[in-house]
């Protein structure tokens, strides 16, 4: 399946989905005034790839972001609802990264865990100078 | 916790600072520390948001210059007076009617300086153009006033720049120091051809006496303009650069401030039709233990039921319940459009961890300006 690459911008993070190098990554602020339409693409890539029969392979999903507003936050609920209904619900890591003292990033990912059935890790992100 | 009584007055200042900028049509003050990352940020506001899009690039290359001139007059000042911090802040207002643009800067000075920049400032106005051109010069060469990291070089430039007399006042603040304002009106083109120079006195009085109110309230920074996502981006990036807190708080400043835009993006009502936004007020302020974020806008009197249940609504929830509220509105994907998603006001409440104020007050049979309070602690 093609790849699916998005450059980061003030208010959309970087999108990365590249099956054939095996990186799925959200990285950056999500905040855009209407979340509902940049995910759209993200979210119509997402179903395909997962839904489609390569996806027995270990793969992980990574979430490292600064910020995002509810309006995003909604559709990251949606993003993950598709992965746990689909076929690669089992073989699915969700690693979401934070930053140490984040604590609202750290339980903004608590939350999806506990109520998205795909096995979750939390990553403390190494300190910058 | 304050009685409701007394966040039903707080809010009214809100409405009532509203109104007093919309008179005057004043669209931004910042009142505060002037770095030069802020300064940056403030001329990127003023480009893609305080400045109009539509007017001559001559004119907006001018007000751009003025206010370059009028920020860097301001950051050379307070570096060198050492006192409280906040009694040091100095205030910068761009203002913008009838295609004129008013740029008024004032910070605080040692009252030993009052007689020498009155000097100055008489001298500058007495010049005309290519008297300027030859006292900058003169001034440049021979360093000749500028006991003062070359302030009088600033004041000359902010004259020929503006093209314009500079009007000034000093309000005094103790023996040892005096606020000092400094303002401008940089005529259209037009006005420019025609040689009238002259400020309306009116307006440097009106802004020392706003400028007081200001500092009663410990306003911060206003935002009068349009809300639209690319005036919220240029705040956002100056409260990043201003604030000096620990990154948690700056972020549950943020987050707030981001909420509070897109609702207003997405919900209000324009009092007036135009294609740039809603028109609104966002201000700042604080106190020693917590941060003020307000916003005030026009929404339609129809929709003040409902609005004012939910506010009550996630007022009166604990902690659990807001978590249990959230997650249950996560989830809920019959609300999700590209307008809403329904967790902006729960957001806000659990992040901030503080009860939301807000008021409605009726203008007109259609109208009401609805005004938000979110309170962030210090702690």
């Amino acid at each position: 399946m093609k790849s699916l690459h998005i450059e980061a911008d003030d208010d959309t993070p970087k999108v990365y989905l590249d099956p054939d190098a095996g990186i799925f990554l959200l990285e950056g602020k999500s905040l855009p005034e209407n979340a509902f339409d940049f995910y759209e693409p993200i979210l119509k890539w997402v179903e395909a790839f997962f839904n489609s029969e390569n996806t027995t392979q270990k793969t992980a999903v990574n979430f490292n972001l600064d910020y995002f507003n509810t309006a995003s936050s909604k559709q990251i609920a949606k993003l993950l609802k598709i992965i746990e209904n689909s076929p690669a619900s089992e073989t699915v890591t969700v690693k979401w990264h934070y930053d140490e003292e984040d604590t609202d990033m750290l339980k903004a990912g608590k939350r999806y865990g506990k109520l998205i059935k795909i096995h979750f890790e939390f990553i403390e992100n190494p300190e910058e100078d | 916790m304050s009685s409701k009584s007394l966040n039903k007055e707080k809010l009214g200042f809100i409405y009532k600072l509203f109104k007093a900028m919309q008179k005057n049509n004043l669209n931004y003050i910042y009142r505060g520390t002037f770095t030069s990352k802020i300064t940056d940020n403030i001329l990127n506001l003023a480009e893609t948001n305080l400045v109009h899009k539509d007017d001559p690039r001559a004119l907006k290359r001018k007000v751009y210059n003025v206010m370059v001139e009028g920020l860097q007059n301001i950051t050379k000042h307070q570096a060198d007076i050492e006192i409280n911090v906040e009694d040091n802040f100095g205030v910068f207002v761009l203002k913008k009617e009838h295609a004129k643009y008013f740029i008024t800067t004032g910070n605080i000075i040692e009252n030993e300086h009052i007689e020498s920049l009155t000097k100055q400032i008489n001298q500058v106005n007495r010049l005309d153009k290519d008297g300027l051109k030859a006292f900058h010069k003169e001034v440049l060469l021979h360093g000749k006033i500028s006991s003062k990291g070359g302030a009088g070089l600033g004041l000359i430039d902010m004259a020929r720049k503006s093209g314009n007399n500079l009007s000034f006042s000093f309000e005094k603040v103790d023996d040892n120091l005096s606020y000092f304002y400094l303002h401008t009106e940089i005529p259209s083109i037009g006005g420019i051809k025609s040689n009238k120079k002259g400020n309306n006195p009116d307006t440097i009085k009106y802004i020392s006496a706003l400028h007081r109110m200001l500092n009663d309230e410990n306003v911060l920074i206003i935002f009068n303009s349009y809300f639209n996502q690319e005036s919220l981006m240029n705040l956002l990036s100056i409260i990043e650069k201003q604030m000096l807190e620990s990154v948690m708080q700056k972020k549950r400043i943020y987050n707030t401030m981001v909420e509070m835009f897109q609702n207003i993006i997405q919900h209000g009502d324009d009092y007036k039709e135009t294609p740039d936004g809603k028109a609104g007020l966002f201000y700042i302020s604080e106190t020693d233990s917590e941060y003020y974020l307000n916003t005030g806008n026009y929404i339609l009197n129809s929709k003040i039921e409902k609005l004012s249940a939910k506010l009550d609504h996630v007022n009166s929830m604990d902690h659990e319940e807001l978590d249990d509220f959230y997650e249950e509105r996560l989830l809920d994907f019959d609300i999700d459009t590209n307008k809403e998603a329904g967790l902006g006001i729960i957001d806000i409440r659990i992040k901030t961890g503080s009860k939301l104020d807000f008021d409605f007050l009726n203008i007109d049979g259609k109208y009401s300006f609805y005004t938000l309070r979110a309170r962030i602690s210090k702690i």
